[in-house]
Parts: C-alpha cells; structure tokens; sequence
C-alpha cells in the first residue's frame, strides 16, 4: 500500500496518463511490427513500478498475456539486479519463468530518474518463428522443450543504448525468419521508449514520489474495487472440471482439470487439486500460464475494472506441482493454450452461478493449422508458412444467443487473416469459408456458430501440415440445459482420393498439389433447454441457413415448413412443433441413457450422425471408425448429467 | 448576380446556415431546428434566412443522413452476390470485438443479414487469373431471384477481384439486365484494393447507402432548384472534400462521416489564415469531443475508420478522434474511491443539472458553472440556468472527497481537462508531432471553456477561438474544394519494381480523375493532382504515406522520403532494410475560389466590460474578473486575463496573467505562456 494519498484529481490524472502511455506502446507496435501474429494483435504491453508489479496494462491487450507480465518483470529484475543502465533493455521467453509460450517474446527497458530505476516498461508479442522442429515453432510431438523451439532466460539486447547485435543476431540465426525477427527487437524496443518518455514527462511535472506513489496507487485502487464487489457476493464453493482430449502417450480417456472455487470474504481461491499429471504432447500449461487462465477467466465476470497487480493480488491458486497446470522445465508446454482454455471455461462456468445475469456457456476452442515447404508457383521455390487460426461459435448466453464466428476467448482481439493475404504468400487455394449450419449448440439460448474453411494446395514441394486444436472429444458443452456443439476435427483429401479423418492433433503429415483439406470450428454451447427456444427465432436461424430444417426439428422440436424459399418464404407448423417437442421431452433421458455400444453400432450403420450421438447420447465416438470411446464416453456422460440433463425439468 | 455562398450542416438538434457574402465577406448565421426530414429543416431555415437562391453561386452541404442510415438500419432491402463458398465475409469480418472483455457486448449484425447474401461460381486467383469462369446460368439465376425478392441495391463481392474485375463486371451487367433500374456496387470499381473484407465491407456500405443518399439528394436539388437555385448541390464528404450529386450515385459511402469533417476543415482554414499551418481542432460540444490535427497545411487522413465497429469504410478520412467529454459529461465517483469524469453524459436532456430538468449528478458544465467562469444567462437569454441546483450536484462530489465546493468543481474540471489532453495526445505526440510547434483551435460550444486549460497542460503556445465557435462546421462546409480520391494495391519491393508501372498506374488514376472532375464541370486549370505512395519496411504491416512526384522516374528520392517519415512518426529508421511498396493514392482537387473572410481594421476602441462577477481560476481564492460581450471586441483590442469573454453560442475563459488579442479577422488569440 502507498504510504501516502494522492489528491483525486493528480490520482485520476495519473491513472489516465499511465493507461495512455502503455497504449501508445501498443499503438506504435501495430505501426511497426514485422510478425504477422503481433500484426493481427497477439501482443501486450505493461507499465510497472520498480518491484516490476504491474501498474497498467493496454486496453487491447491479448487475454492471454494478462497475469503474466509482471512475472517476466520480476525475473528481469532477479537476473540483472545490481547491474541496470539507462537505455538497457532486457529480453526473455521463459515460460519456466512465469511466461506463456516461447513464440512470446517480452522486452523489458528500466526507466531511471536520476541514477535509480522508478519503473519499467515491457513489449511482449508473439514472434513468427522460434526455431524448433517444425515451421512457426508448433510440434505436437514434442515431449519436452528441446524439439519446442530458443528458449531465452533472461538476456540484454541493449547495453546503455546500444544494440546488443551479437545476442540478436545468434537468436535470430536460430530461427526461420531471421530479418523479421531483428525488425520486431527493433520495434519493441522502440515501444517500450514511447512510455519511458511518457512516464519521464509525467515525473517533470509532477515529481518522482508523486508519479512512484501512483504506480503504487493505482493498483491499491483496482485491489480495493475488485476486494469491494468479492466481498458483495455470498461465500461458497464451486467445483468443476473440463478436460483435454487425450494424452497421446497413454490410453483412451479424457485429461481432467480440476478446479474448485472458495469465495470467502474479500478473497477467491482457485483450487486445481486432483487435476492431471503432464502428458505427454504439448498440451500442458506452467504456472505463469495457469495464472494468466485465471486472471482472464474471472477479470471477464469483472469487464470494467482495469488491469494490474491490484487484480492479482485478490485471489490465490492452489496448483499441484508437477500437474497439467504447473509444468515444470522441460516439459513441453507450447500448446498451453489447450489448458488455458479450459481454465477459462471452468471459471466461466462457475462464474456463471454466482452472477448469472453475466453466464455463458462453453465457447468453442483455439485451433489452429500449420502448412510449411517450399512454394513452387515460382521457380525459386521459395519457403512458405502458412499459419492460419478461425474463428468460432461462442457460448450461449442469459437472454442472448452466442456470438457467431467469433475469435477464440483466449483473446478476443485476435484477428481473422485475410484470405486474400494468404493466397498471395502461400500455394494455397481457399474455397470456403463460411458459417457452418447447425454447428451452434442449441439450447433455449443458443450458443454462436462456427465457421468450416476448405483449402487446396497448389504447387508445392516438400510441404507437411501440423494441426494443434481439442475437443474432438471433450466437446462443447452446453449448460443450463442447454446441448453441445459439434467436435472438432480436420479432414484431408489426397488429390483423387477418399476423405481420411485426421482428427484434432496431428504433426507433420506429407501434402502435395491437389489434396484439400477441410476444417470447421465448434459452435458454442447451448444455454438453457432448446425445448423453451422460442420458434420464431428458430425460424429466423432457418431463414439464414445457420439452423437446417432437419435440425430444427431434432434439436428444437420445431417444425419449419418451406413455403417459397426463394424468396425466404418459411412458416412455423406450431401444432406440429408442440406434439413434436412433447415427443423428444418424453425421450430424451432415454436416449441419453442409451448403451454407448448401441449408439456406436447406430452411427456405424449410418442411422445416426455425429450431431446425433454428442447432442441426443452424449456418446463419444472415433469419428472415422465409429469405435466407442468407452472412458471418454462416461467422463462426457458425467459433465451431461450435470450441466444439461439435471436442468431437463 | 450570383455573390452568395451558403453552407448547410444539419446535426442531430440545429441545422445552421452560414450565409457569406463574396463581394463583402461578411458571414451570418442561422440556426434552426432539425426536423426529421432534415430537408424540410434546410428549406425552413433558408427561408428563414430570406436567402435568394437564384443569387447563390454555392450551396454546399454536410449531411449526417448516410451516418444516421447505417447506425439506424433505416436501409432498403439490399443483396449481396458473393464468390461460391464466401457468402460471410462480412459477418466473419476479422472475428475480433471492439470490448475484449465484456461477453455480452457484441459486434452490431451486419448491414446485408445471410439470407440475402447469395453465391455464384467464379474465381480469380492472387495473380489476377480467372482459374473459374463466372457460371453465367447461375448469375443469371441469382439475378432472377434478386428480383422476385425486390432488392433497392446489390452489392458484387468476388476474391481477388481487386486484380481482375472481369467476373464482377459480369455479374453486374447480368444483374442489370435483370433489374436496369438497381444501383449495383462492385469491389473492383468502388476500392480496388486486397483484402477482402474492408473491399467488401466499403462495397456494401455503398451499395446499401446508394438508394437512402441518391434520393435525399436528388430531393433537396429539386427543391433548391424549384427555388431558384441554378447550380450543383455540393455535398461535403469525409475526405475532406465535396462532390456533386453525380458521383454520390455511384460513391454514396463517402457521405458516411460527412459531418464530422467539417469541423477539421474549419479548424485547418482559420489557423491557416492566423498563420499557423499546424494546428489541433479541439471541437468540445455537449456529449463529446472531436480532436483533428492539421500538419503543414494538410488535415491528417486515415483509410482506418467506421461508422459501427468490424465494418471499414476504406476511402480516404479525415482523421478525427473523438471522446466522450462534453460539457454535459458527468463527474461519478467510482466504487474504489476514484474521482471519474464521463463518458457517461446527462446529454442535451435533461442535460446538466443547472438547467433544472430533473438530472441531479454534476456535469462539467455545472461545475463551470459553480467555478463563475460559465454566466447563467445562455444564447443571449434564451437558456438560463440555475447556480443552486449546479452547487447542489457539485457538493455531491465536494462531500466524497471532503473537498471545498470550488475546489471540488476545479477538481472536476481537472479531470475533464486531463482526459482532453490525452486525447490530444494519442493524436499529436504519439504520431511524432510536438503540440509546441502547434495552434490549438478551441469551438464548439465549450471548447473555449477549456481551451486556455488544455493548451498549458500540453505546452501549445497558442488557442484560436473562432468568432462563431458554435457554428464552426457550418463554415467548414463553405470552405472546401471539390476532391476525390483513387487509389490502387500496388504490392512491391522498393528496388526491384518498374518506376514506369507505378507511373503508368498514376497515368491511369490521374485520367479518371480528370474525367470526373471534369464532368462535375471543373475547369481543368482548376485541378491539383496529388500522388502519394503507400510504403514500409519489408515484412512490415502498417505502411505510411509518402508524396510522390510527377512522373515517378527514379525510386531512390522515394525510399529516403520514407526512411525520413518513419523517423519522424516512430522515431527510428532501418536504413539498411528493404522497403516495399504497398500503395499508390492520388487525391484529386478541384479547386473552389475562396471567398475571403471580412477584414476588420482595429478601431483603437477599449470597450467596457458589461459586468464583473468573482470567477475561480486554479487556487483557493476567486479574482473579480471582468466578463465582456464578444461582440463589443473590435480587432486589435488586447488585454491580460483575467477575463471571460461571453457570446450568443460560447464562452471564452482567459485565466490570470495570459494575454489575449482579437485579430483582423476577430478571431480571439490567447497566447499561453511556456509552463516553467
């Protein structure tokens, strides 16, 4: 706590101004950066005091980083205590070290007022390349971060103003894109300049204890606002669990994380006791990540409240050492983002509860595709990257349907590449890509839709596809009653050849010209019972073709009859839709109790579909071979029971 | 004779009309009501004026009725025909929200909902190649159903369209066969540009504005011209330009944002004629504040804009940020203790709470009030507000923070006057510019308020208050030229492309220019071509703008240009990098004779001050100041402040020991002392 207050109006100012700066940071990385992921707002930026708390960060910052900033500031501090400089500025990507991924690299400058260090600045964006085994530093196979990609602990880039170009340049000899790479030091560390300027001005006008007595003040104000509406709220515990897919390295079944949510008083505690050992893949999450997920999660229940140390400092984690959710140096954790996630849902499902009039089920999950190899439209054969992410369905919500095809809540200010950018840089053809009918969770409050894209190689040598996604078997679920979506899952066609299932994971599968390969993202989860959905607005999704005819009366028991569809000319059959939902409420615990073997059996004689088997059986399937998933099948029977079929009055 | 210029701008409560008079230039106001059809409001306010239009030689017009259109959804029904498999470009957008935090704010829907939105197989690939032939069976299937279903505008969106336009121009003729009197949009013509959904997005809000602006205008230019008007309506567009009705019909989207420019032109013109050719418009009404900034003569402009979130408008827009501070902005009191200021505002009604309609939370312009800087007579008596019930709100935040009641007002204030700053900042100092080397043009109704203020805390030497600060934007409409801009992708490296391509590509742009300037019958002496090149360092994103000569020979002075703007704007240079090429621009003008403004010659007179009353400047302690009638300052009148200075639409505050002078032109310059 500060030991002295500020007068309101230079409070107020100084909260503003600090904001200010750090988004001038922001704004002069989107003008100048060279990653197209930080382009397309990957990135943060944060202003600290001199413990590296966090005082601000930016407006748009990506969810993901949040929580984490002031972790890789304190490891700043830890390596060169003693040993700071004007114009020094400090790099790191550890995620051992409280980062998130190694494709996150963070620039950290000390800003000084007369010899002592008063604050620092830190840029943090997620870099094109970082070295490892496979293009845009993603392999899934990795069981340890030696395949990942350049880890840097703690490091100088500048030295009292100069460029540390024998440290830049052996990092960025070791990776793909090594001018890129360079550009982004330079723009980064350029930014982190922009708020040392801003923070310097503030000092010369209100003096150095005022402006460190507002870095300390700020984040006693956001800890009072948040402690103030915690405090509000009855006391209680909430338990949950979601899950990853599967451990490669082990048998069928399901990845539990656990969480269970203690409100007492003024404080949270997040409990991941009994959550899952780290698996083998890199799909597990280190502290710094873990941390991050919950600061994301819970802040979305809190929209208006600022960010920074204030806000961390409120609640407390409990997170088994060695578990999927606090991995330790080597284990691969590249793909934290699988965990983070389903942090995040299990916060929002809890959340949910306590303030329902801001739940909201599941969204669909982060995916995203990886195409690299020499690009053969030209005689160079240059290389190409293709690194592409979609869009998706978010959950359903109290009162409003979900958001359609929107970015992935690990971020929301992620943006959706051009397609018209891709086919230029890449030997790639797209041929859809559009909203994915009936892949919203359906529910009286229907969750978002997905979206499905389909692209074709063109001429290309030497050319592997990566797929880093989940849920194809922890699909996404509904609550209050409300159905799942729909699993994820990429399927390729080799040029003259039959569809094969390659599923939501898979590393370094051989492509070439004329083989497609077709994707669609979840839709989100269903709120409430699709029983109460009121028909006209079932209607209205039929109109638009986001709900088929066919699927309005499996998944809402309404009747739609097409009268002149030409000319969107539908009506509702209401008699017929009242006997029909008469029907499926008298069936639909049977059909959920329904031996998992014998749905099996359905799917495999074409009597039943996939929709059918997640949204009536809450049956888990190899969806190529139609082969039960026994374990997964009763862990997705469990969460059903719970979050939709209890709600079935 | 035709000698008179008239210039409407219709905002959501007044229509003003400035009137000027070429042989004299003298300028008169008049405000009227807006009604719902604004055009019955400029009608009843030229009569009102007694305006003659058979002696007008312009009659030019800022309009928010595109603006209003698209955020009310008052559209006619519109189609979309789109490359098979890409009918949700425009609801997939870029898939981010605006509010990253909050789950149950959305993206607003877009304009052309799914079930309109219809395919046809076609494809050009990135190099421009038609690898899929328009299927025209099936456009011409879609073209029939268009018309059973009775679409107002069509708009044709194909992939990579931007390098080959041959499919869409297909389309369109198939789509006109079908339906000869439908306005039909399509991305190659409206923005020749890649990456499909700003392309897309820019053709639909063309397509779906066509039919609304197409009909206001030809409505308004038959009334004026049943009138007696015998010219061209010209209408004032976001670029900072206008244009005739002719080429609304077919860039309809460029009235999106209409009025807003009008503020920044103003701006730009007066501190141009007090000799400063960089300035900050500071335009501070009831609920916000718009900030532009003119450097070297040139309004900033931005293709990065929209009327709603997730739905880029791409021409070529005067930059202008807005906040939300307003004189109706009110101070809260947040739930940690944090003394707030807006956005949230008591609007135009029931409006501060001195004017006694009911709202009770303190407002800036209450604790002006409060302060004796704003008097309590309003638009020379027609509003007068209540000094108790502006204490009454104020002692709300005098009581939490255990402050005085003047010193609560000042704090609020200060608040007000702080997230002003920041915004002039965003716009001024993170764009490489230094506020010193800039005027500050403070109007609106209160920007004078708080001019003086904002124009120390960010060291700005100078604050221009035009002589109708209220009516600003109405002489914004009456300054401008004809303009249009083109422009073309033009991806490239900087050191491997043909200076002759881009000078072809210029060719090109400059003779469509010319032709449609010339059809809008500008004489061809009239016309200034300016090219610029869109550039940045290879593997970059963002590009920045840099002029370009006429003809393009030679790319080196190009490239050094750009390193030198980089410099300036991010303040770093990568001399050794490649730089690539993204863009050309070509802004066309057409330029409009300016009358001059009236010229007054200093009187010599000291006019009395009509009362004095105490004002709170920063401090404890009031100072009697005295309060003048702007209207009584004749040019050459100077003096030291304290002062308020008070007319019919606006208050000037000029705080102790600050210098003050009114120019020939009656603007009010203070002049700020550098803060020590």
């Amino acid at each position: 706590m500060s030991d002295q207050t500020l007068d309101p109006v230079t409070f107020e100012v100084l909260k503003n101004s600090f904001i200010t700066s750090v988004d001038q940071m922001a704004e002069q990385i989107l003008r100048t950066c060279y990653s197209f992921v930080m382009y397309n707002r990957d990135f943060s930026s944060a202003l600290h005091d001199a413990e590296g708390n966090s005082a601000a960060q930016g407006n748009q910052d990506i969810a993901v980083h949040v929580g984490t900033l002031h972790f890789t500031c304190k490891a700043v501090i830890e390596a060169f205590k003693g040993d700071m400089h004007p114009g020094d500025v400090y790099c790191t990507n550890d995620p051992y070290a409280g980062g998130t991924h190694f494709s996150d690299v963070r620039l950290i400058r000390p800003i000084f007022h007369e010899g002592k260090v008063i604050a620092f600045s830190q840029s943090n964006g997620h870099w094109s390349d970082l070295g490892g085994s496979v293009p845009g530093s993603f392999d899934v196979t990795a069981r340890d971060m030696f395949r990942e990609a350049v880890r840097i602990t703690p490091i100088r880039l500048f030295h009292k103003g100069r460029f540390c170009a024998d440290v830049a340049n052996m990092i960025a000899a070791n990776t793909r894109d090594p001018a890129s790479i360079i550009g982004d030091i330079h723009s980064q560390a350029q930014a982190t300049q922009v708020c040392e300027r801003e923070i310097l001005r503030l000092v010369d006008k209100y003096g150095v204890d005022t402006v460190t007595n507002g870095l300390s003040s700020v984040q006693d104000y956001v800890e009072r606002a948040v402690r103030q509406r915690i405090s509000d709220l009855p006391d209680g515990v909430w338990e949950t669990q979601d899950f990853i897919d599967q451990d490669p390295a082990a048998g069928e079944g399901m990845i539990p994380i656990k969480v269970k949510m203690t409100i007492k008083g003024d404080r949270v505690t997040y409990d991941f006791t009994g959550s899952h050992p780290t698996i083998g893949s890199i799909y597990n999450s280190a502290f710094g990540a873990t941390f991050s997920a919950v600061a994301a999660g819970m802040k979305t229940f809190f929209p208006d409240l600022p960010l920074n140390s204030g806000f961390y400092r409120v609640f407390d984690i409990v997170a088994p050492e060695g578990s999927i959710v606090d991995a330790k140096w080597p284990v691969a954790v590249t793909g934290f983002l699988m965990p983070f996630e389903k942090i995040m849902n299990a916060i929002y499902e809890m959340w949910s509860q306590i303030i329902p009039e801001r739940a909201i089920a599941c969204a669909f999950n982060l995916e995203y595709l990886l195409t690299g190899g020499q690009d053969a439209r030209t005689p160079e054969k240059p290389i190409f990257m293709f690194y592409d992410w979609l869009p998706g369905g978010w959950g359903g919500r109290n009162g409003k349907d979900g958001s359609n095809m929107t970015t992935a809540c690990f971020g929301t200010g992620l943006m959706a590449q051009p397609v018209e950018g891709q086919e230029r840089a890449n030997p790639i053809l797209t041929t859809r890509f559009e909203a994915e009918t009936d892949s919203a969770g359906p529910g009286k409050w229907r969750g978002g839709v997905g979206v499905r894209k389909v692209s074709t190689m063109l001429d290309s040598a030497n050319t592997v596809i990566s797929y880093i996604c989940d849920r194809e078997r922890a699909v996404v679920w509904g609550i209050e009653g409300g159905l799942p979506s729909m699993p994820h899952g990429l399927t390729l066609t080799r040029a003259g050849k039959e569809p094969e299932w390659l599923g939501a994971t898979f590393s370094d599968v051989p492509i070439g010209p004329g083989d497609e390969f077709d994707r669609p993202t979840a839709g989100g989860g269903g709120f409430g019972d699709p029983l109460e959905r009121d028909p006209e607005k079932v209607l209205e999704d039929v109109i638009d073709d986001y709900v088929s005819v066919e699927r309005a009366a499996k998944d809402y028991g309404v009747i739609v009859i097409p009268v002149d569809p030409e000319i969107c000319e539908y009506r509702l059959d209401l008699e017929a839709t009242k006997a029909e939902r008469e029907k499926i409420r008298a069936a639909r615990l049977d059909w959920f109790r329904k031996p998992p073997e014998d749905v099996a059996e359905d799917y495999r004689n074409g009597k039943i579909d996939m929709l059918d088997a997640v949204r009536r059986h809450a049956v888990i399937l190899d969806w190529e071979t139609g082969e039960l998933l026994p374990n997964s099948t009763a862990q997705f029977r469990e969460m059903f029971e719970k979050r939709t079929a209890a709600a079935w009055a | 004779m035709q000698n008179l210029r008239v210039a409407v701008d219709v905002g959501g409560t007044f229509t003003d009309i400035c009137i000027m008079d070429e042989t004299t230039g003298k300028i008169r106001i008049e405000k009227t009501a807006s009604s719902v059809d604004p055009i019955d409001g400029i009608m009843s306010g030229v009569e009102k004026a007694e305006i003659d239009l058979s002696k007008v030689a312009l009659f030019s017009h800022g309009t928010t009725v595109a603006t209003n259109a698209l955020i009310t959804r008052r559209l006619p029904r519109a189609a979309m025909v789109c490359t098979q498999g890409f009918r949700d470009v425009i609801e997939i957008r870029r898939a981010n929200k605006e509010d990253l935090w909050d789950t149950y704010k959305d993206v607003v829907p877009p304009y052309i909902p799914r079930r309109d939105r219809m395919t046809v197989p076609e494809r050009v690939n990135a190099a421009g190649e038609i690898v899929t032939p328009l299927d025209e069976d099936a456009a011409r299937e879609v073209a029939r159903i268009l018309k059973r279903r009775g679409v107002a505008a069509v708009a044709v969106c194909f992939m990579n369209a931007f390098m080959n336009g041959a499919n869409e121009k297909r389309m369109k003729e198939i789509l006109q066969e079908a339906m000869p009197d439908i306005p039909v949009s399509t991305s190659s013509e409206v923005l020749p540009e890649i990456f499909e959904h700003e392309r897309f997005s820019t053709t639909v809000a063309n397509a779906v504005l066509s039919p609304v602006v197409v009909d206001y205008t030809r409505r308004l230019g038959e009334r004026l011209t049943a009138d007696g008007y015998t010219r061209d309506l010209l209408l004032l567009h976001t670029g900072g330009g206008v244009m005739t009705p002719k080429s609304v019909e077919d860039f309809s989207a460029r009235l999106a944002g209409s009025g807003i420019a009008a503020g920044a032109i103003a701006s730009r013109h007066i501190a141009m004629l007090c000799g400063y050719r960089n300035s900050i418009g500071l335009d501070m009404g009831g609920t916000s504040t718009d900030v532009s900034l003119a450097y070297h003569g040139q309004s900033r402009v931005t293709k990065d804009w929209f009327i709603e979130y997730g739905y880029p408008i791409r021409f070529s827009s005067i930059e202008v940020l807005t906040i939300g501070a307003g004189g109706g902005s009110l101070a809260w009191t947040d739930e940690a203790g944090s003394l707030r200021n807006g956005p949230q505002s008591a609007g135009a009604n029931p409006g501060p709470a001195c004017y006694g309609n009911g709202n009770t939370e303190p407002t800036n312009t209450d604790a002006n009030v409060v302060l004796g800087r704003l008097g309590t007579s309003l638009a020379g008596g027609k509003i007068t507000l209540d000094p108790k019930l502006a204490e009454g709100a104020v002692d709300k935040i005098a009581s939490s923070f255990d402050l005085e009641r003047h010193a609560a007002a000042n704090a609020i204030i200060q608040v007000a006057n702080a997230n002003m700053s920041d915004a002039v900042r965003l716009i001024s100092i993170s764009r490489g510019y230094d506020p010193r080397d800039f005027a500050l043009v403070a109007f609106g109704g209160a920007g004078a308020l708080h001019g003086a203020a904002i124009a120390k805390e960010l060291s700005i030497p100078a604050v221009i208050v035009p002589p109708n600060p209220g009516v600003t934007s109405a002489l914004g409409c009456l300054l401008v030229d004809m303009q249009h801009d083109f422009s073309e992708s033009f991806i490239a490296g900087a050191t491997t492309c043909d200076p002759a391509e881009i000078e072809a590509a210029f060719v090109r742009m400059e003779k469509e220019a010319l032709e449609r300037l010339t059809h809008e019958g500008v004489a061809q002496d009239d016309i200034v071509l300016q090219r610029s090149v869109d550039m940045m360092y290879q593997g970059q994103w963002r590009s920045l703008a840099v002029d370009a000569p006429s003809p393009v020979a030679d790319m080196a002075p190009l490239v050094e240009a750009f390193h030198s703007e980089h410099k300036r704007e991010y303040n770093f240079r990568r001399d050794e990098t490649p730089v690539s090429l993204y863009r050309l621009n070509l802004k066309a003008t057409g330029i409009v004779p300016k009358a001059d403004l009236e010229i007054h010659e200093p009187t010599g007179a000291r006019p009395e001050p009509k009362t004095r009353r105490l004002v709170w400047f920063e401090g404890d302690a009031p100072s009697d100041t005295p309060i003048y009638e702007r209207d009584d300052l004749p040019a050459g009148f100077e003096l030291t402040g304290p002062a308020i200075i008070e007319q019919f639409d606006s208050t000037t505050v000029v705080p102790p020991g600050t210098k003050m002078e009114v120019d020939k032109y009656l603007n009010i310059i203070i002049r700020i002392e550098a803060a020590a």
